[in-house]
């Protein structure tokens, strides 16, 4: 699955542990849900989508090779 | 939630216990060796150990409530890492002990519960660096 964390992060120019604290979870979850090595569960996906106020297919698309 | 990795902020109440426990545990082994003690005070100081051993459990469990999801899937991943090797081991000396008498004192059932928590960590540390 591929995201646009990082980017969206970017613009709010927060940093991976100021996310992290808004979001509840460690640096390293916001760390690997942004270089694509984990996947978060359905209610982290929509903290984050409630964070920037998108939707969650906003933030994350599926792996084209996938579909 | 604090932002500090859940092994930096647990890991003081864990070694403390884990460390108390080791002493402990060496300790009632040469005393159980070196004194013939009537058995009930044999019998407390080989269980002696257990009291560390049990608030090192509690700090792992209280350590795992408080873990965001990826922190959990790492410990996940690592008892799925442990547990296979240590039924191996396990397998292996049932095996050998059909062939030849495995002595207590070196290599036997006795120290398979040694090795858990060493391949747990083994576990913690692959699985951890699989998400760096």
């Amino acid at each position: 699955m591929k995201n646009r964390l990082r980017v969206l992060r970017a613009e709010q120019a927060w940093s991976q542990e100021s996310l992290a604290e808004r979001l509840g979870v460690s640096r390293q979850t916001v760390n690997a849900v942004e270089t694509g090595k984990y996947d978060p569960s359905l209610p982290l996906a929509f903290r984050m989508a409630q964070l920037f106020g998108k939707t969650i297919e906003d933030i994350f698309q599926p792996d084209p090779e996938l579909q | 939630m604090s932002t500090i990795p859940i092994a930096r902020r647990y890991s003081v109440p864990v070694v403390t216990s884990a460390a108390l426990w080791f002493a402990l545990y060496f300790a009632a082994r040469v005393l159980l060796k070196r004194y013939d003690l009537e058995t009930w005070p044999r019998v407390a100081i080989a269980l002696a150990p257990l009291v560390p051993f049990a608030w090192c459990l509690v700090s792992i469990v209280r350590a795992v409530r408080a873990m965001d999801e990826l922190e959990r899937r790492i410990h996940l991943e690592a008892l799925g890492f442990a547990y296979p090797l240590a039924t191996f081991l396990l397998m292996t000396l049932a095996l050998m002990q059909r062939a030849v008498t495995l002595s207590f004192e070196d290599w036997s059932y006795a120290h398979v519960w040694f090795y858990l928590p060493v391949f747990y960590c083994f576990g913690l540390i692959l699985s951890t660096r699989r998400y760096e």
